[in-house]
């Protein structure tokens, strides 16, 4: 028998699935199945697929390339203005991701170093560069964030048995840091992938929104909806769903498996 | 100075000194180690014990190498470790909580730190050994995360003992383990021990240990060490009221020295006269401190006796040096008192006896069947005896001014 708050709770969080179920998928009911197939396999829609599957990998690697010392330095070292580098490092996530385009923007681009990297011959915005560096930052603190937790979980007695029985910290690290955190750094890499081909705001600012050179699927989306092309917003909509259920359901399969505590 | 050198390096080439920590302090966080000094000799076992937060473990894994000491030093066999990394110290440590690689079977595991150090061949051979040895021939194969809490610290013990480590920390390795399972471990332990030759500094919240493992026994507390001494002499002769009352001593009071001979001292406590013969020179040496002052009287310089100044001293006897009876009778222990029984606790297979002597409650240990045969019950007169031998005089720092456990 099941109590009146159990029931309660249960009853709110199958009403709010619902509604954002509804929500999601009330956007496959809008094209018809032949506009569609028509936007999908339109030579933008396939330039916008793999311009962002591109970009985004690229950008992917990178954060984990560069999150993994991040994280594992803010969860084992100590060092001075520590609490100020998290703070630092996890504010974009707090503000509007347009905010992060904006800054970039004025960063890279003249007002910044642009001038001085026009000079070495160095084009950072309006390019896929720019969709790269927009999206690298917009992914990194989630990455960090999730990467610290993982590391956090990991017992450090297992590091320090390890060197107790003659391994180095590189090959701790290595042998027992990384292949204990296998899960999840698997989840970081899923979830920075998911946030790069999602990131829009950031994307059409650095990226300079240019058909087909810098639209990606988000901003794609945007400048067709903002040119009345319904069908190619749509399905470049339905198709950012999908892949971000593909990458939902992965990390959930995978973040089940046992963590190490 | 030059031969107290000389004895010094003597003793470190001879292997006399094994592991030496002198005036170790390190900082971490809220704890804190204070001025350690520690020695320990080639195949001892010491132990080391302490209330949760004295900094047992910080001191094992700052002798590993995984905290750095803000001063002294850390020498193994004369070398100084201070600015030697973990991995290259050949100290090895097994702690509570399950710490082998999940990522591994057992078999990876023990042979994780040999691949550092031996052929293939070697290790194959190394722990085909130690797993006869450990009894876990059968798991070998087995995925860690399987194993029984036993089976497990079996094998963090073979994974430790198979890189030939000059030292093993243990930390409180048989907590997590049933009472059985502890027993198995604390028998295998000692016969490691004899076959390896090893040396151990392990940390623990069990008596039991001790009795069964321990040379010696360090007792912690505010990340400084209380005593280090032999077992016997940890719970017979505490060094300071800390200590007592952290080992179980629970006869502890407070009297006056009133007389001083050669073999036995006089203690006042509250009217009753007790004998003790341990300790005699401190007790001699805490009432020559005394002499200057105008209530000192030699009155019987003839005879190697003298009448002290009532210097104020803390004495415990164990429960269970307590012996009961319903009459005076003839026997070697110098103490008889006769008090009132004040209460019973009953405890297992024991009940703990409060005597009620003028005032002074003290706590003797009785078998039930005793206790039957004695007819003990509350209220009851009963003559309590105990040697002067084992009347311990503790609190040798002086330090008997701050809480003085009064009973």
């Amino acid at each position: 028998m099941r109590s009146k708050f159990e029931l309660i709770f249960i009853g709110i969080t199958i009403a709010i699935t619902a509604i954002f179920f509804v929500v999601i998928g009330s956007m496959f009911l809008i094209p018809s199945f032949e506009g569609f197939i028509n936007a999908l396999f339109s030579e933008q829609l396939i330039f916008a697929i793999s311009l962002t599957l591109t970009t985004s990998l690229i950008a992917a690697s990178l954060v984990i390339i560069c999150c993994i010392p991040m994280a594992y330095t803010l969860s084992r070292y100590e060092f001075p203005l520590k609490a100020l580098f998290k703070i630092i490092i996890d504010l974009p996530m707090a503000f509007p991701e347009i905010v992060i385009g904006i800054a970039l923007l004025m960063f890279l681009g003249s007002n910044g170093i642009g001038n001085y990297l026009d000079f070495l011959g160095i084009q950072l915005v309006f390019n896929s560069t720019g969709i790269i560096i927009a999206q690298f930052f917009v992914a990194l603190p989630y990455a960090v964030r999730m990467l610290y937790s993982t590391f956090n979980y990991i017992n450090p007695r297992y590091e320090f048995v390890s060197r107790s029985l003659g391994h180095s910290e590189v090959s701790t690290f290595l042998n027992i840091t990384l292949p204990l955190s296998k899960n999840g750094l698997f989840a970081t890499g899923v979830i920075a992938l998911s946030r790069c081909i999602g990131t829009f705001a950031s994307v059409l600012f650095v990226g300079g929104g240019i058909l087909m050179k810098t639209d990606t699927l988000a901003v794609s989306m945007y400048l067709n909806l903002s040119t009345g092309d319904i069908d190619m917003a749509i399905t470049a909509g339905i198709l950012l769903v999908i892949i971000s259920f593909i990458t939902i359901a992965i990390m959930e399969k995978y973040a089940k498996e046992n963590y190490i505590h | 100075m030059i031969i107290l050198k000389i004895i010094k390096t003597l003793r470190v080439v001879s292997g006399f000194m094994y592991l030496e920590i002198e005036n170790l302090s390190v900082q971490l966080g809220e704890f804190h180690l204070k001025d350690i000094n520690l020695t320990i000799k080639e195949g001892e076992y010491l132990i080391l014990i302490g209330p949760t937060g004295s900094g047992k473990s910080v001191l094992l894994e700052t002798i590993i190498g995984f905290y750095a000491p803000d001063k002294g030093n850390i020498k193994l066999k004369g070398r100084n470790l201070n600015d030697i990394p973990p991995e290259e110290r050949g100290i090895g440590i097994v702690y509570q909580d399950n710490t082998l690689f999940p990522n591994m079977n057992v078999y990876d595991n023990i042979a994780y730190g040999a691949k550092k150090k031996f052929s293939s061949e070697q290790i194959e051979k190394k722990i085909a050994e130690i797993a006869e040895t450990m009894r876990i021939k059968h798991i070998l194969h087995r995925n860690v995360t399987t194993l029984s809490g036993g089976e497990a610290q079996r094998t963090a013990l073979a994974r430790a003992l198979i890189v030939e480590p000059k030292i093993i920390l243990m930390d409180e390795p048989f907590s997590a383990l049933d009472i059985s399972t502890q027993a198995k471990l604390t028998s295998l332990i000692k016969e490691i021990g004899m076959k390896y030759k090893t040396t151990f500094l392990h940390v623990t919240h069990n008596f039991n240990d001790i009795w069964s493992l321990a040379n010696r026994v360090g007792v912690m507390k505010d990340g400084k060490i209380h005593q280090l001494d032999t077992s016997i002499n940890v719970f017979s002769r505490p060094e300071n009221n800390f200590v007592a009352d952290f080992v179980g001593v629970q006869n502890i009071f407070e009297g006056k020295i009133i007389e001083i001979s050669l073999e036995t001292a006089k203690i006042e406590l509250n009217n009753k006269v007790i004998i003790t013969s341990s300790d005699i020179s401190y007790l001699s040496k805490i009432s020559n401190e005394n002499e200057d002052t105008e209530d000192f009287k030699d009155i019987n310089k003839n005879t190697n006796r003298k009448d002290v100044n009532k210097s104020k001293v803390l004495i415990a006897i164990r429960p269970e040096n307590i012996i009961f009876s319903n009459a005076k009778f003839e026997s070697s222990a110098k103490n008889q008192l006769k008090g009132k029984i004040s209460e019973i606790l009953e405890s297992g297979p024991t009940s703990l006896v409060n005597v009620d002597v003028d005032g002074c409650i003290f706590k003797g240990l009785l078998t039930k069947s005793s206790a039957e045969i004695l007819e003990v019950k509350k209220g009851k007169e009963i003559y309590i005896s105990f040697k002067s031998l084992n009347v311990s005089v503790i609190d040798k720092y002086g330090s008997f001014n701050s809480d003085i456990k009064k009973e």
